[in-house]
């Protein structure tokens, strides 16, 4: 059996199984939908208008796509490495933090300087958020899952903290900081119909950068030998410690990108709860791309495109937003039960072409 | 002084119980070598379900028991994927918490149209025990399923020590090869562990809706399962110290509030933070690393392998 599956030039089997988890998904969210007495069709008619039914609309979720994507990418290179990051959402909020307050105490700087200066303030934060679990994982083998989740409760109350007391702004009226410094802000690209700032091409050009370390360089490789048999790539030679690491802490930086972006670009102020947890949208987007950085884009896309056109959803056809977090739900369910999901497709594939035998 | 005393040994225990119930069930999950993040899920779930039974029936016990079967209902599921299909247990754990609480959400805004559900009938106090002298008044004033909790627990620190099926799901969690051996079916063990865990976190999400309150909000768990399974992994699987650190991240809560309330100067988030330091502090100074490890990965069946 096993070498019969090893035989077929394409896999099948791992294509077919993405396609069952997105049909599944939909199946499930169109029984829903009927249950509350709504019809799927124009529910799902209304939320694909919305998403893409104008060019004011596209942008809408192309800069909607930003940070998911930067979480996306963030989860997808500790993936690569076989570490699953869920802190994201405490280093995306630190991240975001520490970009405000580089805009908004660094004073007399040209945007040239001042924008590069607030993002990698706010990777680096991002990056520091990460240290603790990582040196405890690395150094003593606590278990990560148990430190991010702590880390991640931790980080939502002190930056409710943060801004309402040491770095409150003047409006006393809404939890935030001050507006950061215009030379801070991150340029738009496009003004009407709706913004759209530099920071697609930010992601854009780090899903480049990704896949080119991924693929083409030696120390890609090794990442990529660590994830896949850590015990293997140990007795190679690898020193799988750094490695892990090493991608911890990446992925802190590119969650405190994931904060930054969002904060210089569409807020221009750190507000408290400003991410609706895009952390944990970077976790299905990963996984059901492969830890590939162009299969996050796409992911972070189609994500942002559900987020935004679930809005026109709720307003046309009566289907709450809560939605959103429920087919998000079913897709993390799913791809966790990925393992049946690739037999029960391998064994469809089998049986077409007459392999198995009873 | 011996009022504040008393009212906030109150809050102490009003506001642990459902991280002790939760948390007495994730013990019998990871013991048998499931990790169950979805303990939230199967908590919100229970609290929604327990709302609908009561609010349908207008019997808060039918609502109690509507909970019950809420959590087992994700605790099904749970052991679906992890145990039964090999799934990857801490993704499908977070996947169902983020579904429950959006479907409850969605439910709750479809049914009823707000982010509330009405008030229904609830067992917020325990009347008969007022008539006990001197103490009565305080007792009468928790919930009844507090004093279940106290049967349970006591019900948990026997079969885990003392029954055979505790022993055996111990040993499962260790080696599952080694139980497969001795002709024990490790799978139904799991599942029963797990099914275990999704009826006392409904039960404890039951607790939260109608036991403290009297309705439903939306995301009304608002972490208690998370704290619930840093407890069991802090108090290292035993029914006797996850109690204790659930007493303790109460104590940390009830403070907390009793600060809101109070003119004290000091940030009560910054409160709420302590507990999860010393959880860091706690499991970076454990020494006991050398000890063999909880196997927490799915044990496969033979007929899925390929």
């Amino acid at each position: 059996m096993k070498n019969k599956t090893k035989k077929s030039p394409i896999d099948w089997a791992k294509i077919l199984s993405p396609v069952f988890i997105i049909l599944i998904a939909i199946l499930i969210t169109s029984i829903l939908i009927l249950a509350i007495g709504c019809h799927p069709l124009e529910a799902y008619h209304y939320m694909l208008l919305g998403a893409f039914g104008s060019f004011g609309a596209l942008i809408n979720t192309i800069s909607k796509m930003v940070p998911i994507a930067f979480a996306g990418l963030a989860v997808a290179i500790s993936s690569r490495a076989g570490i699953f990051n869920i802190g994201l959402e405490g280093q995306l909020l630190f991240g975001g933090l520490g970009a405000a307050l580089a805009g908004l105490y660094i004073t007399g700087l040209p945007a040239l300087i001042h924008i590069p200066v607030c993002l990698v303030a706010g990777m680096i934060s991002g990056m520091l958020y990460a240290l603790l679990p990582t040196i405890l994982y690395v150094k003593k083998g606590v278990g990560l899952l148990v430190v991010h989740i702590m880390m991640n409760s931790i980080a939502k109350l002190l930056i409710t903290y943060l801004v309402s007391v040491p770095f409150a702004g003047d409006n006393k009226m809404i939890a935030a900081t001050n507006p950061v410094q215009d030379s801070a802000r991150l340029p738009y690209l496009l003004t009407s119909p709706n913004k759209l700032t530099i920071g697609i091409l930010i992601v854009i050009t780090t899903a480049c950068i990704m896949w080119f370390y991924l693929n083409k360089t030696t120390s890609g490789y090794e990442l990529r030998a660590c994830g896949d048999n850590m015990e293997a790539a140990r007795f190679a030679g690898i020193k799988t410690k750094w490695y892990q690491a090493g991608v911890l802490l990446a992925s802190g930086a590119l969650a405190g990108l994931a904060g930054s972006v969002e904060v210089l670009g569409t807020y221009d102020r750190f507000y408290d709860g400003f991410s609706p947890g895009f952390g944990f949208d970077g976790i299905p987007i990963a996984m059901l791309a492969n830890g590939n950085p162009f299969g996050v884009l796409v992911g972070a896309f189609l994500f942002g495109a559900l987020r935004i056109g679930s809005l026109n959803m709720q307003i046309k056809a009566g289907v709450s937003t809560e939605i959103v977090s429920v087919i998000q739900g079913i897709l993390i369910t799913l791809i966790s039960a990925q393992y049946i999901l690739r037999f029960a497709s391998n064994k469809l594939v089998n049986k077409q072409k007459g392999e198995v035998t009873q | 002084m011996n009022g504040i005393i008393v009212a906030m040994l109150i809050a102490i225990l009003r506001l642990s119980v459902p991280v002790i119930i939760t948390g007495l069930g994730n013990m019998f999950s990871v013991r048998a070598g499931v990790m169950n993040l979805s303990a939230e899920g199967m908590m919100i779930s229970g609290a929604f379900c327990a709302v609908l039974g009561s609010y349908f029936t207008g019997n808060p016990w039918v609502g109690v028991l509507c909970g019950i079967l809420g959590g087992v209902i994700v605790g099904a599921i749970h052991s679906l994927i992890s145990v039964e299909f090999g799934g990857i247990q801490n993704i499908s754990g977070l996947g169902l918490n983020m579904l429950a609480t959006g479907l409850t959400a969605f439910l709750c805004r479809s049914m009823f149209g707000t982010a509330f559900s009405p008030t229904v009938a609830s067992i917020q106090y325990t009347r008969i025990l007022s008539n006990i002298p001197v103490i009565g008044n305080v007792l009468a004033q928790l919930s009844p399923i507090f004093y279940i909790m106290i049967l349970l627990f006591l019900i948990c620190c026997f079969i885990v020590d003392k029954t055979v099926i505790g022993l055996r799901m111990n040993a499962v969690g260790f080696h599952p090869q080694m139980v497969e051996t001795a002709g024990i079916d490790v799978w139904k063990l799991k599942h029963i562990s797990v099914l275990i865990c999704g009826a006392l976190a409904g039960l404890s999400g039951a607790y939260l809706s109608i036991g403290q309150l009297n309705t439903f909000m939306d995301s009304m768990t608002m972490g208690k399962g998370m704290l619930a399974v840093i407890a069991v992994q802090m108090g290292k699987q035993k029914p006797q110290r996850t109690v204790i650190i659930a007493l303790i991240f109460g104590f940390f809560d009830a403070l907390q509030l009793r600060i809101q309330i109070s003119s004290i100067a000091i940030a009560p988030e910054l409160v709420q933070t302590i507990p999860y330091l010393v959880g860091i502090i706690a499991l970076a100074l454990d020494t006991s690393k050398n000890a063999a490890p909880r196997l927490l990965n799915p044990y496969l069946k033979n007929k899925y392998k390929f």
